[in-house]
């Protein structure tokens, strides 16, 4: 890290002493709120992302290279610009505190500015996805929860997943995430978090709708299904 | 000197009680990982809170875990401090130890 | 209160006792009895059941809920209430199995392996874990007493009703007032807390007594993360950190100590800072050199092995308890195992993350005996985080093994590194909050 970017990163640190104490309660966004957050995102920076990658502690749980070291954290390796940056903009901003791992969160993002958010952003969309997991369904497993992901299932009315992660999960309709190659342990817990309101910083709490009609087991089958995915 | 940069000597440091024969019988997985339990729950068993949890965790994945800490490979804040406490052995004692846990 | 010899003499021919609860041949491996249901004693009582269901275990202690000292100074601060210190035995009465006896005990008769309570119960015990805690010493400051620490200058460093008195104090206290913290001498619990204390006060009066400030006398030199604490008061509240300690820093680490009055001072011996008596009624304290004046006076003396220890005779010379270091066995007494802050255990902060780990190693020792084994290598670890500020994280963190007979830390370098980044300081904040909670569930659930 560069000298001057250490002392400034320290002076916003010490100046904002409470804000994880004090931070505000979560705010659903519309649709059009989030459109708004994206198009004000800064040009990232890619090479000073990956000097914030280390110097913010983000590499301790999400990777030197944006694959998690255990299943516990979510890979962020490939992930679209869009959704990192909202992500921790919500963290910062917007109350986005689903669980006690959201704390860890809050105080790493405390001092962070937008421009700090899209170079870290950036950073992780430049680099290729995680390698796919060495976790396999079983074959009929498999064929269904595929169908699932590539058509939905419309006496649930549930939306193909591929709709907007992408048939390869790739993610980046609309803010969504590229799901593929993630950790089995952050996909669960994400869903879960969205299945029971904790997380509800998604545009018009669009996921909360999807994940309260799937059986845990889905969920379980669709987080081994993603991240056994190739990369996009 | 930086205290960042004695990390390396440190580690050599460690590396040379790591080897060294001094102790008749190394602790068992499960008594290593005993002194884990007051931040990532008895038996390495932990809900969602900020720690992570140890149960169940592939046996690989927490001897990664252990050697990247203990060489500064990977950030921590006092994880580093703590693996450079255990043998290469001795972590993977203890990482058969949390693997058992369901 | 009975003195040692009419002690040890309440439990000698303790068959006659009037016995509420049955002296059986233990079942299924043995009776272990715990006496002092703190962070070290209920971890052990855990940690026996988990060795081996089987075992019958009892723990003796005089509350019925424990109030937990950790994280306490927040009380003073108002960041938490007394109820939050609050924790409850169930878990380990419903989940475990565990026997508490609410009493205290009064005899105690090592070569029949009883002990008396209050209660008129006898217990009969085929191993005895002891984890008494730790004695202040009020006493042994001039001017200073038990009586006068209920009423008009608090220790707290036992939580309870002086907790409580201290939060007051602090918060009637005139603008512009002297908040004065005298330190304990070594070895005493929780070796960062004092000045953590005094951290958390000093960013308190930041917003509610802006002209207050706080003055720590010490009769030490330095303690226990002393440079990474001094150095988030100097980030924090303009500490002007003294020359010794400036030389020490890392290049990439920059110090520009002010000059101005900081509103945090630590005195230390070197500079007169050991106190010499106090007037009670006056809030004087008279050190080395000279008299300060507080509006707040906050005194924690000097301590040793809990009194239950002395009265068991399991203490030494030095006030503390010697023990085989491999098991914690008493060096008096067979069968006896102390742990936590009152034993001597060499390298080992007394802390209640080293009484936990204490604890576990005694719990499988013990287990080991009763079965037959001999029991294991031990391995102890310690953790404390302590704050700088509420967002202002910093720790020790060690692994301890058995060198030669003594307990040696083997870890290394100990503190969070002084050229941390914002980002390791903040999650130390993080994890010391998270830490009070993983940790309680250790010892307690």
């Amino acid at each position: 890290m560069s000298r001057a970017l250490f002392l400034a990163s320290l002076a916003l640190a010490f100046n904002l002493a409470h804000a994880a104490h004090d931070s505000p309660a979560a705010h659903s966004p519309s649709v059009a709120e989030v459109r708004a957050t994206l198009a004000a995102m800064p040009k990232g920076n890619a090479a000073r992302g990956k000097q914030l990658n280390q110097s913010l502690m983000c590499a301790s749980c999400h990777g030197n290279e944006g694959v998690a070291p255990t299943s516990n954290w979510a890979s962020l390796a490939g992930q679209r610009a869009a959704y990192t940056y909202k992500s921790l903009l919500d963290y910062q901003k917007n109350g986005r505190h689903e669980n006690a791992r959201a704390t860890v969160m809050q105080a790493a993002v405390s001092g962070m500015s937008r421009q700090d958010m899209a170079d870290v952003a950036a950073w992780y969309a430049s680099l290729p996805a995680p390698n796919p997991a060495p976790v396999r369904l079983d074959a009929a497993a498999h064929t269904r929860i595929d169908r699932l992901v590539r058509r939905g299932d419309p006496t649930r009315l549930l939306t193909a997943c591929a709709s907007c992660h992408g048939a390869a999960g790739q993610g980046g309709i609309n803010e969504t995430p590229a799901l593929a190659g993630q950790t089995v342990g952050s996909f669960v817990r994400t869903m879960n978090d969205y299945r029971q309101g904790h997380r509800v910083t998604d545009a018009n709490q669009g996921m909360r709708q999807f994940a309260q009609r799937l059986s845990a087991q889905e969920i379980r089958a669709l987080a081994l299904y993603y991240a056994a995915l190739p990369k996009p | 000197m930086g205290t960042l940069m004695k990390t390396p000597l440190l580690a050599l440091a460690m590396l040379a009680f790591t080897l060294s024969p001094a102790r008749a019988a190394d602790p068992t997985g499960e008594a290593m990982a005993a002194t884990c339990a007051g931040c990532h729950g008895t038996q390495g068993r932990l809900g969602t809170v900020e720690f992570m949890p140890l149960a169940g965790l592939p046996e690989a994945e927490f001897v990664r875990a252990m050697t990247d800490f203990r060489t500064g490979k990977r950030l921590s804040t006092l994880m580093g401090h703590v693996a450079r406490g255990f043998s290469d052995r001795e972590v993977r004692a203890m990482a058969r130890y949390f693997a058992s846990i369901k | 209160m009975l003195n040692r010899r009419e002690f040890l003499k309440a439990g000698a021919g303790l068959a006659f006792a009037a016995a509420t609860l049955p002296v059986r041949a233990a079942q299924g491996g043995g009776h272990v009895v715990v006496v002092g249901g703190g962070v070290g004693g209920a971890t052990a009582a855990k940690y026996l059941k988990l060795a081996n269901p089987k075992l019958r275990v009892t723990v003796i202690e005089a509350n019925r809920t424990y109030v937990r000292g950790y994280g306490s100074s927040e009380v003073v601060t108002g960041h938490v209430s007394m109820d939050d210190l609050n924790v409850s035995y169930d878990t380990l009465k419903s989940r475990y199995g565990i026997q508490f006896v609410f009493d205290t005990v009064v005899g105690f008769d090592p070569a029949r392996k009883q002990l008396r309570t209050a209660g008129r119960q006898t217990l009969a015990y085929d191993k005895l874990i002891v984890s008494p805690g730790i004695r202040l010493l009020y006493d042994a400051i001039p001017g200073y007493s038990a009586a006068v620490a209920e009423t008009r200058v608090p220790s707290g460093w036992i939580p309870g009703a002086q907790t409580a008195l201290l939060a007051k104090q602090l918060k009637a206290m005139r603008q512009g007032g002297t908040f004065v913290l005298v330190a304990p001498p070594t070895p005493y619990r929780c070796p960062p807390g004092p000045y953590e204390r005094a951290a958390l006060v000093t960013e308190w009066m930041r917003r509610h007594n802006p002209t207050g400030k706080v003055i720590i006398l010490d009769p030490k030199d330095s303690f226990i993360t002393d440079a990474t604490m001094q150095l988030g008061w100097h980030r924090l509240y303009g500490y002007n950190m003294p020359a010794d300690y400036l030389k020490d820093l890392p290049a990439s680490v920059q110090v520009k100590n002010s000059g101005r009055p900081s509103p945090i001072e630590w005195v230390r011996a070197k500079d007169g800072g050991e106190v010499e008596k106090i007037d009670a009624r006056t809030l004087a304290v008279t050190t080395l050199q000279g008299v300060e004046k507080a509006d707040v006076l906050n005194i924690i003396p000097p301590m040793q092995a809990g009194k239950l220890a002395l009265d068991m005779g399991l203490t030494d010379a030095s006030g503390w308890c010697p023990v085989d270091r491999r098991t914690f066995e008493s060096s008096v007494h067979k069968d006896v195992f102390v742990i936590g802050d009152a034993s001597i255990a060499d390298a080992m902060p007394k802390s209640g993350f080293s009484a936990n780990t204490q604890a576990k190693v005694t719990a499988r020792a013990v287990a080991d005996q009763l079965a037959g084994r001999t029991p294991g290598e031990p391995v102890w670890e310690n953790t404390c985080y302590a704050l700088a500020g509420s967002e202002y994280g910093l720790f020790v963190a060690d692994v301890f093994r058995l060198k030669d007979g003594k307990i040696a830390q083997v870890s290394g370098q100990r503190y969070l590194p002084l050229d941390a980044t914002p980002a390791q300081i903040r999650l130390a904040a993080t994890y010391q909050q998270a830490w009070l909670k993983t940790f309680t569930e250790d010892c307690f659930a």
